[in-house]
Formats: structure tokens, C-alpha cells, sequence
């Protein structure tokens, strides 16, 4: 299903970012071949030059990737209408083998395009450029992963066909009532529920801990709780927080949220949710660069910033996904 | 010290044919609050000691200390920054941009160190005032006097609060003659 | 972090300045961006709003249909087909109907006429709803029709409140006009003529133990491919529609085309690209003076990169709004005018279809996906160039 608008965008998207990237990769490998930070010859002027063209590139890049990521989610959406079965984005994204991997490929590009400009921020606060070539190789890691996004989509919808049945997220996600296969079932409501705001009370915890008084072994558990929380997070909003917004029972999906219906409050809570986890694991990626020369004040700096901020995207997220269900427990269900 | 320069040698070109020898073995010392004034033949190296001075260019090789920073062999980036917290520019030609207005000209030092819009227009207000240029505060520097234009690049110079100014003009007072 | 802020602040103050400077500039770069995202948006909002009247008025129609076909082309049904349908275990209703066409000489106009059983036709109550004046007569009268609005208009300008149609036979039938759909379904209803049933075998001179096609309602939805996969083993020589393969195949058919026309649009894109990489990169000696001059001052590569962001994001904004705004316009109140000859397969069946381009959030996004990104991307590179611009150039002047 290619010749549509929304398979257009995506792969306009991709092809974007494809683009601004392969350029950012192409000044990467000059810099890495000739940075030289003690000669002040024309080579190397043009080199620092380029440093501002790689980010600027990859600033965008990022910037292109985000919308490429909603945009596929909305497609998946869009194409629910014409595949059998599909009621929304759930079903068309299991048409084929290839849609899970796509998102989660996607998502992956969006945090490890962040990480870059990361590293960049912290790079140009300190004189000596002490991580151009780290971040250069970084950079050029990162291409495998651009090309992958852009061919796992390009299967994706050529294997998008009208005549594919498949499963629509009522009988993915939802409880064992029709008999269904159940993606998420073994943990009961409850359960998951003190599992989450246990786990967000942790994080917030260590978080505030953090702030008083560093550690590198805080930040490493700080980030992986996060990574931790991502998963578990999207796992309650799915089973439990989802059918109150829908105030329906059995409606159980993570992306009808999405939908104009739901005010898009989804995009509000993935936003919260995406950002805290993307500021929360940066801390773990700034923690090591701390030892090199120079470095010291600049990953501190960063990392309090950085934590400050995951730990409002928490309460953010936290106060968004269960604002639904905390209504449902007062004012019941016709509120 | 405010300005110290050791053994400054700048070398355009080098190693090319048209390598230039522009300054050789330069020492230099300059106190706060002083005024001091370079003098010399066209084409001795004047500009090119200012600009050193001023972060602009840096050395070939030389030790440098400008208000506090030894810039040498670091990226624009820090020079810029450092530049624009102690420096102030007057040329010969003024560099004002003639399509701006006088006001306008004046904050452009200020827009990229943050300050807020008040902070920015007080300041200007006082510095126009100072140069009692202030009616013609909303004039496009293209359609003033060259006396105002002068007090006009004086004014910008001075608006970040530069300790060092390195002043190039003719060597002639700033004109109180409109 | 406030400073930051505050910094961006001046930054766009300054863009905002430096914009209305070169405004003549700025201003071409703007229409013509303009008109690109115009074209874009109209195509998005006509397709939209044809895709979303045709799907909602499936919405109420039967969720299996019936045809018979001989030789391969479409025949009467025999009731009796009904009855063995009927029996199926699942169905809850099977409803005769007449579904044909009626060329009308005078105008040349093909009109679509439905015959009902309004009795035995559920949601036939819902049929008031769509009717914009007038009613629905009650069940077992015959002599009424409920017409579109063109249709409405034809008889208006003769002069009489009955609508004639001729037989085969050439005789003249006359019927009362009762109701008029509502323009928001013009898009299906424009030229269709409702009727009885019985008035309707009466004008095609079908026999009244047939029907153009069966409607069959199902109780439990879940069961439709079920249900419709016995009825064609049922009958062999029937054709059986379920509703969610006609709104598929209308779904990919617009979907298609849309497509197609996104193509064509792309090129239109890349031309605009282009001149927009030409346009940034072309550096006159004043900015080239004035950018050195910022940067002597003070102003970093990356505060250049960022007035050159802003310069982007402000004239793509408003080339955005102003595009989608005027697509809106054209498509909602000038009926698409532009595309009228583009979209043959459309304006030849309906001829003055009253288009809603509903607002959707994920309609904007698609427009900006072809545009607005193209657009930011073909500018980095020229905002490089010109960001990086070296400070000793000015020094000529010391
Ligand atoms: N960017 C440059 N590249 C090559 N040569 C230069 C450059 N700038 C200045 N020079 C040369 O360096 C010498 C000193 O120039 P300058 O400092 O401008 O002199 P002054 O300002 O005292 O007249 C001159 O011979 C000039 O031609
Ligand atoms: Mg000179």
C-alpha cells in the first residue's frame, strides 16, 4: 500500500532523515580522518566549522524522526480502515511481521539520535572538545540504524495488503473474557497497579536522593530504573489506565489514546512518559564521560539538570495516565 | 595586567607563496583603566595586533592573556563568548549596519548575552544619553552624520561593558560638532 | 536556563527585524511556499472530505448485500432467494430492493434511483434524518418520492411540485415530491431518487417477485464474513458484497488516487525545494558584511544557525497557515474549483457536490510532512554556509 499519503509521509520522513543524517555521517568520517585540535591550519578551521553542520543536521534529524514516529503511528491507524479486522492502529501494525519491529526501531532512533545531542551539548561546553571523536563514532554507528528504520518501513507497508486478516486490540489486549489470545494477561489489576506507583514512588525516591548527593553507582541504577519504569509504564497505561480513558472495560489500547476522541490526551502522556525516560537514561550515558579531562563540572551540571527534569516528566506522566482512573475511584462511573 | 602578550608572532599564509610576516616576536603589556594608543606605517600590523588582542585571529604562536583568558588554540565558540563579555570594537569605517536603526545597532552586542528586554533598553537609553545621540535613537544609521556615526560605534563598543576597548580611529577626538 | 530563554527571545526579536528588512525577498519565498502548501492541502481536504461522506454513509447500509449475476452481469433476484437466506441461522432481516438507474434525456443527467420497502426496512425511520425538508411518508403509501437537491432544482425550474419519469414503455409516471436530502450527503444523495418499491417495479417494469438486490441485516456483526460465506455457497449464481469490502475497496480506490495525486504534487514539491536551496544560499555581500559583523560582536555560529532556524520556522508557519487556510477556503466554499478538471472520475458523477473538509489534527501533519520538513531540510545546509561566514573578512576595515 504505497500509494497513499500517509505511506508518502513516512517515507518522505525517512527519506529525510536518511538524508540529513547520511551528510552529518559524511562530515563525521572528514573529522575523524583529520580533527587535529593543535593545528590552526584552514583544514581544521573547516573542521570546528563542521562540528555546527553535524549538529545542526542531527538537531533536525531528531527533530524529523519525532514527527516520523507519530506519523507511522497515525498510518498504522489510517490503515486500520482498509485491512480485516483492524479497528486501529493494533491491528495494522500486526498485519505483518514487520510493523512491531518498525516501531520499535523508530522509538530506538529517537532515543539514540537524543543520546548525539547529548554528547554534542556536553562536548562544546568544555574548550578542548574532548568528545569530538567519540561522538563522531557514535555518529557513524548510528547509520546502520537510520537505513534499518527506513527498510523495516519500506517492508512494512509493501506487505500491507487489503486482504490480510488480523486481530484488532480488543482481542490482543484484552482480558481472558472472549477467549482471545492475551499478550499481557498473569498480573492481576491490583497487582500492576501497586507495581507502578510503587516503582514510580522508587524512581522519584532515588531521583531526589540523586540530587543530594551524586554518586556514579546512583545514576546507573537511576537510569535503569527508568528503562525499567519505560517498560512497565507502557504495560499499565495498555492493561489498566486505557480502559478508564475510554470508559470502557474491555477497550484495552495503547493507541486509540491517540485518537481525536481522547482529546489526544495520548500524545500528552507519551510525550511525559518518552521524555522522563530519555532524560533519565541520559544521565546513565553522561556519567561515564565524568573521568575525562575537563569533564567533571560539565556532567555534573548536566546530570542535575537532567534528573530534575525526568523526575517532572513523572509526575507529569503520572498525574496525565491515571487522572482518568483516580476520577472513576471519586466520582464514579457516569462522571 | 588587562592584556599581556609574549613573544606573539602572527604568520599569514605560511608555508604558501604569499606568506606574510604581519607580526614577529610582539611583548606587550596593558594595566586596567588606561588609555594607550598604537601607532605606525600602513600596513606594519596594526590591525592584526588589535585583532589578536580582540580574540578575533589568533596567534601563530605566542602566549596570550587577555582579562583573564589564554585563548590560545581554542574553538571560536569560547573566543566569541569571551570576546563579547570584554570587548568592545570600533572601526576605522564603523561597521555600523546602515539598515538598522541607531538603537537597534547599538543592542547588538547585547542580544545573545540574554539579558531581558528592560535590562537591554536601559542600558542603551543611558548610553545614548551619554552621547547625546538619543534623538536620534530611532533613525536608520544610514541617514546620520558622521560625528553621530562615530559616538554611534563608541556607544556600541562600550554597551557590554567591556573592560578592554581596543579603539581604532583616527587619531583625532571624538567630535562634540554635530 | 532562564537566560537561555530569554536569549531566543531577543534571537527571534531580532529575525522578526532582520525579516521585515528584506521583505521583498522574504515575501516571494512566502507566496510561493504558500501556494505549494495550497495545493497540497486542497488535494488532503477534498480526498478527506470525499472519503469520510462515502464511508459515513455506508454506515447505514445493510451489512450484506445480494445481486444475482447471468453472464456475468447483473440480473433481477426472485424473491425466493429471500426466503432461503432468511433461514440462515444469524440473519435477522432480508430486505428487497430496487437499485437502478434512469437516464434522464432533457438533461442528460444519470440519475440513481433506490426503491424501499419501508416497512420492512430497519433503520427505515433513520431515512428522516438525512432529509433536509419535508418527510418521510408513512409505510404502505406509494406516488412519493424523496429526491437530492439537483434533482430538487430541475423540477423547481419547471414549475410544478411533481417529479415525471417515463417508463420503458414510454409512458409517464408522476410523483409527489415529499422530501429533499440534506446537502451534507450530496456527495451520495445529490442525484438519487427514493421511492416505494412497489412505484419502483412499476417504473422499471420489474417483475413484483424480483428485485435489483437483497439487503440482509445480521444480528451479531462478528458473524458477517460467517453468514456471507454460506449465502454464497447457498446460492451459486449470486454475487454477496459485505459492507466492510465496499467501504475497503472505496478506501483504497481514494486512498489510490490520493496517493497518485501526492506523486504528482511531490514534483511540484521538489521544484519549490529547489528554489528554496537557491534562495538561502544565495548570500548577498551585505549579509555576508552584517553576519561578521554579528560575530565580532559577539554573536556565535550557533545564535546565526539559530536566526536562520527562526527565519525558516517563521516563514514556513506562515506559508502554512496562509496555504491551509486558502485550501480550506477553496475546498469548503469554491467547491475545489481548481481541481475540478484534475478529478475527472468526481465531478462527472457529481456535479455540484457540497465538499466538508473536516479540520483533523492528523490532516495538518500530513500537509506538513510534504512541505513544511522538505522545506527545513533543503535549508540547512545554505544556513551553514552562511553561519560559518569568518570573522577576519570585516577586519579589512580597521
Ligand atoms: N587576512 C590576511 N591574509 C594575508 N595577509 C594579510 C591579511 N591581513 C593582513 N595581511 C597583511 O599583513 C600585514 C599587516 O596588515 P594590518 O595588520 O592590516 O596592517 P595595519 O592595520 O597596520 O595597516 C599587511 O602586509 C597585510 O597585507
Ligand atoms: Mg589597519
Amino acid at each position: 500500500m504505497f500509494l497513499n499519503s500517509w505511506s508518502i509521509a513516512l517515507l518522505i520522513c525517512g527519506v529525510l532523515v536518511l538524508f540529513l543524517l547520511g551528510l552529518a555521517a559524511r562530515s563525521a568520517v572528514r573529522v575523524l580522518l583529520f580533527w587535529d585540535p593543535d593545528s590552526d591550519s584552514n583544514r581544521q578551521i573547516r573542521l570546528e566549522n563542521e562540528i555546527w553542520l553535524t549538529s545542526t543536521l542531527v538537531e533536525c534529524g531528531l527533530g524529523v524522526q519525532i514527527v516520523s514516529l507519530v506519523v507511522f503511528v497515525l498510518a498504522a491507524d489510517y490503515f486500520s480502515q482498509s485491512i480485516v479486522g483492524a479497528m486501529c492502529a493494533t491491528g495494522s501494525l500486526l498485519a505483518n511481521d514487520f510493523g512491531i519491529p518498525a516501531l520499535i526501531v523508530k522509538i530506538g532512533g529517537v532515543f539514540f539520535y537524543g543520546f548525539w545531542i547529548v554528547l554534542h551539548q556536553l562536548d562544546i561546553r568544555s574548550p578542548k572538545y574532548p568528545l569530538v571523536r567519540l561522538k563522531y563514532v557514535y555518529l557513524l554507528l548510528l547509520m546502520p540504524l537510520v537505513v534499518l528504520d527506513l527498510a523495516l518501513e519500506i517492508v512494512y507497508i509493501a506487505g500491507l495488503t487489503p486482504e490480510i486478516i488480523t486481530s484488532c486490540c480488543a482481542v490482543v489486549f484484552g482480558d481472558a473474557v472472549g477467549g482471545g489470545t492475551n499478550l499481557l494477561s498473569g498480573l492481576t489489576h491490583g497487582m500492576s497497579l501497586l507495581l507502578f506507583y510503587g516503582s514510580a514512588l522508587l524512581l522519584l525516591a532515588v531521583g531526589v536522593v540523586l540530587l543530594k548527593t551524586p554518586r556514579p553507582w546512583l545514576s546507573l541504577v537511576f537510569g535503569c530504573l527508568w528503562l525499567g519504569f519505560f517498560i512497565l509504564a507502557l504495560m499499565t497505561v495498555t492493561t489498566v489506565f486505557s480502559s478508564y480513558i475510554y470508559a470502557m472495560p474491555y477497550h484495552k489500547c495503547p493507541f486509540c489514546l491517540l485518537k481525536p476522541e481522547y482529546q489526544y490526551i495520548g500524545f500528552a502522556i507519551y510525550a511525559a512518559l518518552f521524555g522522563g525516560t530519555f532524560m533519565g537514561t541520559s544521565v546513565v550515558v553522561a556519567e561515564p564521560l565524568r573521568s575525562m579531562e575537563g569533564m567533571g563540572d560539565v556532567v555534573s551540571g548536566y546530570r542535575k539538570k537532567a534528573v530534575g527534569v525526568a523526575l517532572l516528566f513523572l509526575i507529569l506522566f503520572s498525574v496525565l495516565s491515571s487522572y482518568h482512573y483516580v476520577r472513576y475511584l471519586i466520582v464514579g462511573g457516569e462522571g | 595586567m588587562l592584556i599581556e602578550l609574549e613573544g606573539v608572532t602572527k604568520i599569514y599564509n605560511q608555508g604558501q607563496i604569499n606568506e606574510v610576516v604581519a607580526l614577529r616576536d610582539i611583548d606587550l603589556r596593558i594595566k586596567e583603566h588606561t588609555l594607550n594608543c598604537l601607532r605606525g606605517a600602513s600596513g606594519c600590523g596594526k590591525s592584526t595586533l588589535l585583532s589578536i588582542i580582540g580574540c578575533v585571529i589568533q596567534p601563530t604562536s605566542g602566549r596570550t592573556a587577555i582579562a583573564g583568558l589564554q585563548p590560545a588554540r581554542m574553538p571560536d565558540r569560547f573566543l566569541t563568548v569571551h570576546r563579547r563579555r570584554c570587548i568592545g570594537f570600533i572601526f576605522q569605517n564603523y561597521n555600523i549596519l546602515p539598515a538598522l536603526t541607531v538603537r537597534e545597532n547599538i543592542t547588538l552586542p547585547l542580544v545573545p548575552l540574554g539579558l531581558s528586554r528592560r535590562a537591554m533598553a536601559e542600558r542603551v537609553e543611558r548610553l545614548l544619553q551619554q552621547f547625546s545621540i538619543g534623538h536620534r535613537g530611532n533613525f536608520p544609521a544610514g541617514r546620520i552624520s558622521g560625528g553621530e556615526l562615530q559616538r554611534v560605534a563608541i556607544a556600541r563598543a562600550l554597551v557590554n561593558d567591556p573592560p578592554p576597548s581596543s579603539w581604532q580611529t583616527n587619531p583625532r577626538p571624538i567630535s562634540t560638532a554635530v | 536556563m532562564n537566560g537561555g530563554l530569554t536569549k531566543h527571545l531577543n534571537i527571534i526579536d531580532y529575525t522578526l527585524s532582520s525579516l521585515w528588512r528584506r521583505r521583498a525577498r522574504n515575501a516571494s519565498v512566502l507566496i510561493v511556499f504558500a501556494g505549494v502548501i495550497f495545493l497540497v492541502a486542497s488535494f488532503q481536504f477534498v480526498t478527506e472530505a470525499l472519503t469520510e461522506t462515502a464511508l459515513d454513509s455506508l454506515r447505514t447500509a445493510p451489512e450484506i448485500t445480494i445481486q444475482r449475476l447471468s453472464a456475468g452481469r447483473q440480473t433481477e433476484v426472485p424473491l425466493d432467494y429471500g426466503e432461503q437466506v432468511a433461514s440462515i441461522h444469524g440473519v435477522r432481516e432480508v430486505v428487497p430492493r430496487i437499485w437502478g438507474y434512469y437516464f434522464d434525456e432533457v438533461t442528460g443527467a444519470n440519475l440513481t434511483v433506490i426503491g424501499v420497502d419501508l416497512e420492512r426496512m430497519p433503520l427505515g425511520e433513520k431515512l428522516n434524518l438525512t432529509l433536509a425538508e419535508g418527510e418521510v411518508p408513512e409505510p404502505g403509501a406509494s406516488g412519493w418520492v424523496l429526491v437530492g437537491r439537483s434533482i430538487k432544482r430541475i423540477v423547481e425550474s419547471k414549475g410544478t411540485a411533481y417529479l415525471s419519469l417515463f417508463r420503458p414503455d414510454l409512458s409517464q409516471a408522476s410523483y409527489a415530491i415529499t422530501g429533499v436530502f440534506d446537502a451534507v450527503t450530496d456527495v451520495l444523495t445529490n442525484d438519487l431518487i427514493v421511492m416505494d418499491i412497489g412505484d419502483a417495479r412499476d417504473l422499471f417494469h420489474i417483475s413484483p417477485a424480483a428485485a435489483t438486490d437483497l439487503c440482509v441485516y445480521v444480528a451479531n456483526l462478528e458473524e458477517v464474513p460467517n453468514i456471507a460465506r454460506k449465502i454464497a455457497a447457498a446460492l451459486p449464481d449470486a454475487r454477496v458484497l459485505t459492507r466492510s469490502q465496499i467501504s475497503q475497496t472505496y478506501q483504497v480506490v481514494f486512498g489510490w488516487r490520493s496517493g497518485f495525486a501526492s506523486v504528482c504534487l511531490l514534483t511540484a514539491l521538489a521544484a519549490f525545494v529547489i528554489f528554496a536551496w537557491d534562495k538561502a544560499s544565495g548570500l548577498s555581500p551585505e549579509e555576508r558584511r552584517e553576519i561578521t559583523i554579528l560575530k565580532i560582536l559577539g554573536w556565535e555560529t550557533s545564535d546565526i544557525l539559530a536566526v536562520r532556524f527562526w527565519e525558516g520556522a517563521l516563514v514556513a508557519g506562515g506559508a502554512f497557515i496562509a496555504g491551509c487556510t486558502g485550501a480550506y477556503i477553496h475546498v469548503a466554499y469554491f467547491d475545489a474549483s481548481l481541481f475540478r478538471s484534475v478529478m475527472v472520475g468526481w465531478s462527472v458523477i457529481h456535479p455540484s457536490l457540497r465538499l466538508v473538509p473536516s479540520l483533523q489534527v492528523s490532516t495538518l501533519l500530513l500537509i506538513f510532512c510534504f512541505t513544511v520538513l522538505p522545506y527545513m531540510a533543503a535549508t540547512v545546509i545554505p544556513a551553514w554556509r552562511s553561519a560559518i561566514v569568518p570573522t577576519d573578512s570585516a577586519l579589512s576595515g580597521m
